[in-house]
This record gives C-alpha cells, structure tokens and sequence, in this order.
C-alpha cells in the first residue's frame, strides 16, 4: 500500500524556545484513518500543521503521495496544497460572508479548476437543503460537515483534521466521527486527526501516542478504554520524566 | 472596570493608535485656531478662528468618533470575554468610556506643543499679511486648552458611550441600526443643503464671509454622505461588480462577495475617502474662486500673501483628513487579520488575497471619489454663485484631478501595505491570535 503521508526526522523548535516535535518520523497509509493523541503540550497539533504544510518545520521532510512538500515556498506550498490537503479545524474556519455553497467550492475556485456541482456531495452529507445559508445559520455540527464537504471537494491525498470534535456536543461529535469513517471506507480518502477524545480516538482505525514531541507507540484497532489507559500512563511518563 | 481600562491602554497600546493618532492632531488645530482668540479680538483674529477653526471643529468631532469606534468593535472578542467571565453592561461601558477618556486627555496634553507652534505659525502669517498689527504678541492661554482638550474629550467620550451601548449592550451584541445612520445622514446632508443656500443667499455679496458658510456646507454633506458609505458602495458595487467579476477571476468575484456580505466594515474605509475628497476638492476650489474674485479689490502686495495664508489653513485641514484616511484604512484592514488566515487555510496564495483587496480598493475609492466629488459641489456651487456669479467655477480640473489621484494613492498604499503585513507569518498562528 502507498503512503498518503510520510514524514521524517521532523523537528520543530518555535522562537521562544519550546521545542514542540523533537525528531519524528511517521508514515500513514492510503485508506486509512489514524488518530493522533498525546497529552497536552505533546505536539500533536504542531505535528498535524507540519505535516499539513500550513507550518514550517525547523528540521525534517514531508511527503504528500510520494511528492516532497517542505522545501518549497509558501506560495507554492500553498499551491501543492489546495490540491493534495484538505484541513478540518476544530473551529470550522468557514468564511462568514461566503454562503454554504460558496465555502465547498472555494478551494477549487482558487485553484482555478471548473466549477463542480457540489449537491452530491452536500447531499450526502445532509446538507442539500442548506446550500445557500451562510454559516452563521447553522449548528456546530452542521458547520463541521461544510467543513468535511470543503476538505472533501478537491478529492485529496489526505484529509487531516485537528480536533474536529472539540467544539460539539455529544450527537454531532458522533456525526461528525461516523462522517470522518465515511470520508475513508467510502470515498477511498485518507484521514489523520488529532484528538485528546479516547472515544473520538476509537472510531480510527489506528491511534498513534506522542508525548513530549516524541512517539510513543502505537494502538490498532482501539477501543475506548484502551486509548484511556495508555493516555493515563502517557501522562505518568511525562510527570515522572519531569520530576 | 477604570483600572481595567488603564491596564488595556498599558499593554496593549497597539489598538489605540488610531485614536491616539487622530485625537491628537485634531487637538493640535483645534489648539492653533482658538489660540488666536487667545490672542486678541479684533476682526481678522476672530474671522480666521472661527472659519478655520470652525471647519476643525466638525471634522475633528467625526474623526474622532469614527476612529474610536472602529477602535472598539476591533476588541469585541475582549468584550465578549470580559462578558462571559460576569462583567456587567454598565461596567463594560465604563471601561470603554474610560479608555477613550484616558486617550483623548493623554493626545491633548501631547498635542499642547503642536498647537503653539502652529498657532504661532499662523500669526505670524496674519501679521505678514497686514491683518494684524505687528505688534501683537502671541497668546496661547484659556480658549487654546479649553477648545482642544474639551472638543477632544467630549467627542471621544460621547463616541466611546454610542459604540459601547452596541458592544456591550447586550451578551450576542445588538445589531446595528441603520435607520439610526441613515437618518443622521439625512440630517448632515439636510444642514449642508441649508449652508448651501445660505451662501448663494443670505450671503451673496457679503464677499469673503461667505467662505465661513460655503466651507461648512461641504464638510457637513460630506459626513452626511460618508454615512451613508454602505449604501453607496452597494449601488457602486451593482454598476462595477460585474467588470470586477469579469476581470478578476476569483479575488475579483471574492472581493464582490465581501462587499455585499460586509458592505458596512468596507463602508468603514470608504468613509475617509469622502471625506478627503470632499473637503480638499470644495476649500481648494472655493480658494480659486475667491483668489479670482479678490483680484483687484485689495492691495496686490497683500493678495499674494493672503490666499498664502488661506491655502496654508487648507493645506492644515487637508492633512489632517489624509492623516485619517491612512489611520482609519490601517486599523480596518489590521482588524482583517482572522479573515485573510482562513481564506488562506481554504487554500487562497498571498497573491490571491492582495489580489482581492486590491479589487475592494478599487470599488471602495469610486465610491469615496464620487461621494466627495458631489460632497465638494455643496461647497463650489454656491459660493461661485455667491462670489463670482456664476454656479460652475472657471478653474482648470487639473487641482481635482490631483486631489481625486492623492485620495486613490492614499486608499491604495495604506489598504495593500497593510494587507501585506498582516500576511506575514503563518496562517494558522493569525487563526489562534
């Protein structure tokens, strides 16, 4: 199987001295949905952002199916990006003035490809009745699903989300959670999300533990329980290291 | 809530700027012209204060007032933060009255030396001139300090209460009424109609005087107007819209999409354009009209020197509204900071969004240019009429034509440099800030 994404080495060093990823290497197959977890401060976020290419690493490569995404300009980064990246943030980051309709389609718009109808997509995803609202009339969860629609529209490599539950109640988490499952086993995508959710972190296939910018194993398969509990022992590292 | 206030101002000083700026040079001219009542009283004293100071008065007032209240809508995340964690309406409002008070009385104090000078400046000038006796000493004292730091405070302090009773009237923030503005816009341009007619009336014949009413009733259209920015951008945006879209691609047809969906943020830039179009173009013109209309009737030693004088008292005003336009185009786009990250997130390059913006100045200098080019015609119509007997002035275009470039340039420079700046760095750290 391909890699979606690869990383190596990465390091990460921010100008007031925390060094938030201290050499990871990581790969995530096509097909794939992972979950990224780690205690606070651990770095998964910086991972995500990095891997992503909305950040830049001090140290370290990122590749994109097989293409080399740091070593190259934010213009062109930009570029590379818009077409092999879809990004779900935890705040939706739909752009207010734009309708429903019109935030889907933004991506391909700036990247100067036709113009697609986006009702099959938005249909799926229950929101064909909705199309010209402007985000500010919709839910949280309903907001989140514009948001996996847009990520969705440019048909990427790979969809990383970073804590895309973190603002929604309990159903629309699990909306949201069952949508990102879709997104994989049915449209064939691959999804990275980072979470601090252990039961948001057992609807992946796999979870990957980070503490202190560092890996700390691995977890297929996950349930509930068992996320909690190595996140629980995580945290008893981190203490005991640091006292 | 004011020791809350105080500490606002102390670390974070950034986002008074803008107040702090416009506050404090029109304290400065406000200072200079009521320092010539300081002075003296005999008539050219008076007539110069009252005129030039006159004009200060109004479009210091609203300089003010509208910086400060894009100032405060800046920080209405602060706001809604202090608002969660159980601060009341009326202690919010303290807070917000209190900062502005504190800013208004700090750039008055600063402005103090300013004032002197050009006070002295302008003196000096009527001495040259022969409208005042040589011997006159110059005063800086009682009407000088009392103007510049009471039209300063009252209009901050008043603003900061208006625009608090919508930030923090209530938790979801009330939205805004434009009934209210539309009907001060009426109001504005309804006192501009009458200064109009006063001139070409009341005060045809009555010579050089009728400056003091032709020039007030430029400045209040042109405020009248400068409210009624969202509309007119709208109306603009319909007629230019589509060749925007057509020649723009996306940043063309995004930079349309903004202005329907935030007509009354842009309307924030478009105000100061009217502005400085509006009162440059009618005191220019209506200099020209009177420059030719004095010729012969006073001494040619001293004519020279007095149209020196009156372009000088323009050249002030002028300045200042272009000190404006470039304070209150910065604050409105650094305010865009959030919004430039997410189009960036969506996938947007930097030459997309400088693209976009450029686009938006486009639409929002037509509309600045031709809300003051008719601003400027309440001014030149009746004062022709008035003074020279005829309506339209027999002045060459090419003074409007290098103020209307002045006013593009001005939009353009300060609206993309911005945006520039505001670019650097990640987006995804201008999305946490």
């Amino acid at each position: 199987m391909n890699d979606a994404v690869r990383v190596e080495s990465l390091y990460k060093t921010y100008d007031n001295g925390v060094t938030a990823l201290d050499g990871v290497s990581a790969a995530f197959a096509s097909g794939t949905f992972t979950a990224v977890m780690g205690p606070s401060g651990s770095g998964k976020s910086t991972l995500l952002q990095c891997a992503a290419g909305l950040d830049e690493p001090t140290a370290g490569r990122v590749f994109i199916g097989g293409t080399e995404l740091t070593a190259t300009k934010d213009t062109a980064r930009t570029k590379f990006r818009r077409g092999r990246v879809g990004f779900v943030f935890q705040d939706y980051n739909l752009l207010p003035s734009l309708t429903v309709e019109q935030n889907v389609l933004l991506p391909l718009r700036l990247a100067g490809k036709r113009r697609k109808d986006p009702k099959a997509i938005l249909g799926r995803l229950g929101l064909g009745d909705r199309t010209h609202e402007l985000p500010e009339r919709l839910s949280g969860g309903q907001r989140q699903r514009v948001a996996v629609a847009r990520a969705l529209v440019t048909e990427p490599a790979v969809i990383f989300a970073d804590e895309p539950t973190g603002a929604l109640d309990m159903r629309s988490a699990r909306e949201v959670l069952t949508l990102l499952r879709a997104v994989v086993h049915e449209f064939g995508r691959t999804v990275v999300m980072v979470t601090h959710d252990p039961v948001a972190a057992a609807h992946a296939d796999s979870v990957l533990f980070l503490a202190d910018g560092r890996l700390a194993g691995s977890l297929a398969r996950p349930t509930a329980e068992a996320v909690a509990e190595r996140l629980a022992h995580l945290g008893d590292l981190t203490t005991r290291i640091a006292a | 809530m004011i020791a809350i206030a105080l500490r606002n101002l102390k670390h974070r000083p950034g986002g008074f700027i803008a107040t702090f700026v416009s506050a404090f040079l029109g304290a400065a001219l406000l200072m200079a012209f009521a320092s010539l009542m300081d002075t003296g009283d005999s008539e050219s004293l008076t007539t110069t204060a009252t005129v030039g100071g006159g004009w200060c008065l109004v479009i210091v007032a609203f300089a003010v007032t509208s910086t400060l209240s894009l100032s405060v809508r800046q920080r209405a995340d602060q706001v809604a933060l202090l608002r969660s964690a159980g601060a009341t309406g009326p202690q919010l409002r303290r807070m917000i009255v209190g900062e502005a008070a504190a800013i208004a009385v700090l750039a008055s104090a600063a402005a103090v030396p300013v004032g002197w000078v050009l006070g002295r400046v302008l003196l000096s000038l009527l001495k040259d001139t022969g409208q005042v006796d040589a011997g006159v000493g110059y005063q800086f004292g009682a009407i000088a300090l009392g103007t510049g730091f009471g039209v300063t405070l009252l209009g901050a302090v008043a603003a900061a209460w208006a625009t608090a009773r919508r930030t923090a009237g209530n938790a979801g923030g009330k939205p805004e009424r434009p009934r209210l503005r539309r009907i001060g816009a009426v109001l504005f341009l309804l006192a501009g109609a009458n200064c109009s007619i006063l001139t070409a009336t009341v005060m045809d014949g009555k010579g050089v005087d009728a400056m003091q009413t032709a020039g007030q009733a430029g400045i209040w259209a042109a405020i009248g107007l400068a409210l009624l920015a969202p509309e007119l951008l709208r109306m603009v945006t319909a007629v230019v819209g589509p060749v925007v879209r057509a020649l723009g691609g996306v940043a063309g047809e995004l930079a349309v999409t903004g202005v329907h969906s935030r007509s009354r943020q842009l309307a924030g830039a478009v105000m100061p354009v009217v502005l400085f179009t509006g009162v440059a173009t009618g005191t220019v013109y209506m200099q020209g009209i009177e420059d030719r209309a004095a010729e012969g009737q006073i001494q040619p030693e001293y004519a020279q020197d007095i149209q020196t004088l009156n372009y000088v008292v323009v050249g002030m005003i002028a300045l200042f509204v272009a000190v404006m336009l470039v304070n209150t185009l910065i604050a409105a786009t650094a305010r865009r900071r959030r919004e430039f990250a997410q189009h960036r997130l969506a996938g947007a390059t930097r030459g997309q969004l400088l693209a976009m913006v450029s686009l938006e100045v486009v639409l929002v200098a037509i509309t600045g240019v031709l809300g003051g080019s008719v601003a400027a015609l309440f001014t030149i119509v009746p004062f022709g009429s008035a003074r020279a007997g005829h309506l339209w002035p027999d002045a060459s275009p090419w003074q409007y034509a290098v103020i209307v470039t002045l006013a593009v340039l001005l939009t353009a420079a300060a609206t993309v440099q911005t945006t520039r700046r505001t670019l650097r760095g990640p987006a995804t750290a201008a999305i946490r800030a």
